[in-house]
């Protein structure tokens, strides 16, 4: 009995700071934001109760929601296999017997800790269309540059590619799941004859497949937050945010834009809540097909 | 007991620390009174100018002793965003920099100052500014903006280029066929290690030049109550449309995505429609730069159709020493500031100045033809003032027509969804004003 | 083990090198044209190495950009982040992984569900308050979540690998008679130093990066971090070339962006094999 009680104290003592923040910056902020989404707020006069309008606004009336929303999507889809297969290849390479080994790892995990802001100077230098140094490279094999960072075709490319750079974070996630791979395993199948590629297949992939869905989530919950890149993107190419004709207008970026831009904090709220809510939906999804291909030690 | 106290010290040591860093953190770096005098904190944007900035504050502090004056530097494109967030906070500033696009759009930061203006009108020299600027100052006959500089659309050509290629200089007949011809012999294809000129810059983004032709075709944004958009009128069609064509059709500009960097400052173009004012400044830091303005071509129905449109200074609602602010702000703007403004390559809002201006000027000062400036001012318009001019510009209307430049659509398509887009946002944000 | 036949040898090395070069060249870039004028920046073709290296865009760049304020500003706002975090995710961690509480688990669901919370749900009523509150324009709102235990992660990660620590250690301090304060500060948290110097790290780099936070609380130029202020340097970059350029002064700029980086860079090859591991450990377990 007085453990229990000694325990309780001791919990709420040392978890009260974390449970008193827990309840004023995550819980109820988002309930505020909730009812915000139900109003119409713009800042300089009280919150006004309008029912669902902010929501039909977004759905059929307001001309950049779809547009961000297929931009994020398109960017989600394609950089986050992308960003994954990088990571599981170097992870590999970078788990065979090298010298330096440490060494190369850091290199290669460099990137992913610097900067979303400095990325996107260094990478809009390059990318730049006039004079920028890709396509001076260009030109000295003959080939026309693209007004890359200027054209809607190619903006979003480009941003993909420079997220790409920051394969990292998974990377190293994939060496620490390989490290838990056996090495028995591998002996005693190269013992009875299977080759490289087969002991990839069904030893490494599945024992690996936890931690390609912890990837996974958390790659696709990043990109379709994505906002530091596409922001610091569009300040250094002195655009308006969301590129040419909102070829890079990112959802985030959107949200941002509707918030502190033009100050329509009710409807910027819906949006906060829509992604929320997608981004619930599709964990959800994951861990349902989760069942069908991951693997858990038991 | 010594045990005890170790146990304790580096406790000890971090609650100070904790202590003191929480206070940096928090503490209140604006007070409203330093030492004695009242701060009143000056927001403006980063610009060439800011050494003359610098010293006109030194100077208002000498001459009164009893006011502070913190200055908020902003980049230009953090200008209104900073500002809106300040506002939400609480801590507008007391006197920020502004222009007449704004004034609506920021009307409810703004302090009605007619009663300063009226109390000051003759020290200030009111009827020294021009009728158009005064008129920009107001609205619905309150005052709510002191105008410091202005921008007029103009026609900025490159003497160099155009002697070259043996055109004759723009003169003040010009009609749009008369620029696209001319803007056709000046384009010349680049050559490896050289190159190549466009006869004109087409400005992309949302300011500007496109609304230039939709207005000289005889069409308009919006409708004079702002109630609903006209993009989709022929009018305005035909303006998107010469836009367009300028690349397309006429080959004097860059086609999208092309246009080169700093054009007319590098010499890759040979003018520019519309252009700013501010740009004046950097045109004149390149010692080699010929260049010249001429009035703008005249579209098929009028030449009326470029902006004219002032910047200056307001005083905050919020702001507790409204009064200093205001000291501030006719310091800023009297005939001296302006004058000095002007002498580094910019166009006067008040008459004495423009007319010093004119007389002082010398063989050798750029641009030569600044009597075409002054005379451009029956021709300009003032931008619409509506609540969310810049929201519908940048969010609504631009993105259709960056698709046209690239060929997505053509003018009648663009200027039809973007009616229509514009129209659905007057539907459901009207309910605010 | 097997040896490897030389010409996979030979790709496998490719394709190492290769891949490194990818990663280090847009660095490599930087620092170097951080070194050049702003002619050869245009030169055509592209000039590798700088011809004379210009050192004093550094002092160009620390003289006109008050760098040496951002970047203190950034270290006290790291500072404050990193030690809050410490102070309050690892009781938390505790109380979590040792005391037998009703409903722990429901609240550590509760906990960790804010993980997928995206920043902007709680972004707008957060300013809301904050504004209220008068802390906009100040460090607070960066910092104060940071002693509230608003690193989720970190509680998670130290929750984990407190839990391999064996119980018989803390019931041998508990027959002790020593406090449950004691047992976590001198027992637990130097077991768990690698699973702790993790966390400091991840939060060191998160909040220096960050970007997001500071440009909306910060608005005075004195206050600014380093990623606001080199955005804003770049709208401001071209006064320090008085505007002779007429475009966009690349070299500064990478100056900037370079010495923004280094910090980063430096702590990172001190840390950077014990780092390495830490993510290995904590990031998969449980």
């Amino acid at each position: 009995m007085n453990i229990r009680r000694a325990d309780q104290f001791t919990f709420w003592l040392f978890a009260g700071p974390a449970l008193a923040g827990f309840v004023a910056f995550s819980l109820w902020p988002m309930l505020y934001s909730l009812w915000l989404s139900f109003c119409q707020y713009e800042v300089i006069s009280p919150p006004r109760f309008i029912g669902l309008r902010n929501y039909i606004h977004l759905f059929y009336y307001d001309a950049a929601f779809w547009p961000s929303v297929k931009v994020t999507l398109m960017f989600t889809l394609v950089q986050v296999p992308l960003s994954i297969i990088a990571a599981l290849a170097f992870a590999l390479l970078l788990n065979q017997p090298v010298r330096a080994r440490g060494f190369w790892r850091a290199i290669y995990f460099l990137p992913s800790i610097l900067p979303q802001a400095a990325y996107a100077v260094i990478f809009g230098y390059i990318f730049q269309g006039d004079g920028g140094l890709l396509n001076r490279l260009l030109a000295l094999v003959g080939i026309e540059g693209q007004p890359w960072t200027m054209s809607s075709d190619w903006a979003l490319p480009v941003l993909i590619a420079m997220s790409l750079w920051a394969f990292g974070y998974p990377m190293v996630i994939f060496l620490a799941g390989l490290q838990n791979v056996p090495r028995e395993l591998h002996e005693a199948a190269h013992i009875d004859g299977a080759g490289a590629g087969a002991r990839f297949r069904h030893i490494t992939l599945p024992l690996l497949s936890p931690v390609m869905f912890f990837n996974l989530i958390m790659g696709v919950i990043a990109a379709l937050k994505v906002f530091d890149l596409a922001y610091a993107f569009s300040v250094t190419q002195n655009m308006p945010p969301g590129g040419p004709a909102r070829a890079t207008l990112f959802y985030g970026l959107n949200l941002y834009q509707q918030a502190f831009g033009f100050f329509h904090m009710g409807l910027a709220s819906a949006m906060a809540w829509l992604l929320f809510l997608f981004v619930m939906v599709v964990t959800v999804i994951n861990f349902r097909f989760s069942r069908r291909w991951v693997h858990y030690e038991n | 007991m010594l045990s005890r106290l170790r146990d304790i010290l580096p406790w000890l040591a971090v609650v100070i620390l904790a202590a003191w860093g929480f206070w940096w953190a928090g503490y209140d770096r604006k007070p409203d009174v330093v030492d004695g005098r009242t701060e009143i904190t000056w927001y403006v944007m980063i610009s060439p100018l800011r050494d003359l900035y610098e010293a006109d504050v030194k100077e208002f502090e000498r001459l009164n002793p009893h006011i502070k004056v913190r200055i908020i530097w902003v980049p230009g494109s953090e200008l209104n965003a900073k500002l809106k967030i300040l506002a939400a906070a609480g801590q507008l500033p007391d006197l920020f920099f502004t222009g007449d696009v704004w004034l609506r759009y920021l009307l409810p930061f703004k302090r009605d100052i007619t009663d300063f203006v009226l109390r000051d009108a003759e020290e200030m020299g009111l009827d020294d500014y021009f009728p158009e600027i005064l008129a920009a100052m107001q609205l619905d006959g309150r005052y709510y903006i002191v105008t410091e500089s202005m921008n007029l659309s103009l026609l900025y050509f490159n003497r160099r280029l155009f002697a070259e290629a043996g055109v004759p200089e723009p003169d003040e007949t010009w009609t749009w066929d008369d620029y696209v011809r001319a803007g056709q012999a000046l384009t010349k294809p680049g050559t490896p290690g050289n190159p190549g000129v466009w006869g004109s810059s087409r400005v992309e983004g949302w300011w500007g030049e496109w609304i230039i032709y939709v207005r000289q075709s005889g069409g308009d944004i919006f409708t004079a109550d702002g109630q609903r958009c006209l993009l989709d009128t022929p009018e305005a069609i035909n303006g998107l449309r010469f836009y367009l064509e300028k690349s397309t059709k006429h080959g004097i500009s860059a086609p999208a995505g092309f246009e080169p960097i700093n054009g007319f400052v590098n010499e890759r173009v040979a003018m520019i429609v519309g252009g700013h004012v501010n740009y004046w400044l950097n045109y004149n830091q390149k010692a080699d730069l010929d260049w010249d303005v001429q009035l703008l071509p005249a579209g098929p129905v009028t030449r009326k159709g470029g902006e004219l449109a002032m910047a200056g200074y307001s005083v905050s609602k919020t702001s507790r020493h409204p009064e200093e602010a205001w000291q501030l702000a006719k310091f800023l703007t009297r005939p001296e500031a302006v004058a000095r403004i002007v002498a580094r390559g910019s166009l006067s809002v008040r008459r004495s100045v423009a007319e010093a201006q004119m007389r002082d000027a010398r063989p050798g000062d750029r641009p030569p033809n600044l009597a075409a400036a002054y005379d451009q001012f029956q021709y300009g318009q003032p931008i619409p003032r509506h609540s969310h001019y810049i929201e519908i510009l940048l969010q609504i209307v631009q993105p259709e027509i960056d698709r046209m430049l690239l060929g997505e659509f053509g003018p009648e398509e663009a200027g039809r969804r973007a009616a229509e887009a514009v129209n659905a946002f007057l539907a459901t944000f009207h309910a605010q004003q | 083990m097997n040896r490897r036949h030389p010409l996979a040898s030979f790709c496998f090395y490719a394709m190492l090198i290769g891949g490194a070069l990818i990663m280090l060249l847009p660095l490599a870039w930087m620092l170097l044209t951080s070194l050049k004028t702003y002619p050869e920046i245009l030169s055509q073709p592209p000039a590798w190495l700088p011809a004379d290296p210009q050192w004093e865009n550094y002092r160009t760049v620390w003289d006109g950009f008050a760098y040496y304020r951002l970047f203190l500003n950034s270290c006290f706002v790291s500072g404050m982040v990193i030690a809050g975090t410490v102070l309050t995710c690892c009781p938390a961690a505790y109380a979590f992984a040792y005391c037998e509480v009703r409903h722990k688990a429901l609240l550590f669901a509760l906990l960790l569900s804010t993980l997928m919370l995206p920043a902007q749900v709680t972004v707008i009523p957060l300013f809301k308050a904050f504004a209220a509150l008068g802390w906009v324009d100040t460090y607070l709102p960066l910092i104060v979540p940071a002693w509230l235990g608003g690193n989720v992660f970190g509680i998670f990660l130290l929750r984990q690998f407190f839990l391999t620590i064996p119980k018989s250690f803390i019931e041998a301090a508990r027959l002790d008679g020593a406090s449950e304060w004691t047992i976590l500060w001198r027992l637990i948290v130097p077991m768990s130093l690698p699973a702790v110097l993790t966390v400091v790290i991840f939060t060191f780099l998160w909040s220096w990066n960050d970007l997001f936070n500071p440009l909306i609380y910060l608005q005075s130029e004195e206050l600014v971090t380093l990623p606001v202020g080199l955005l804003y340097f770049i709208a401001r970059a071209e006064q320090l070339t008085g505007g002779s350029i007429g475009q966009q002064p690349w070299h500064l700029v990478m100056t900037l962006a370079t010495v923004m980086i280094l910090p980063v860079i430096v702590v990172f090859a001190i840390v950077q094999r014990r780092f390495v591991e830490g993510v290995a450990a904590g990031g998969v377990k449980g």
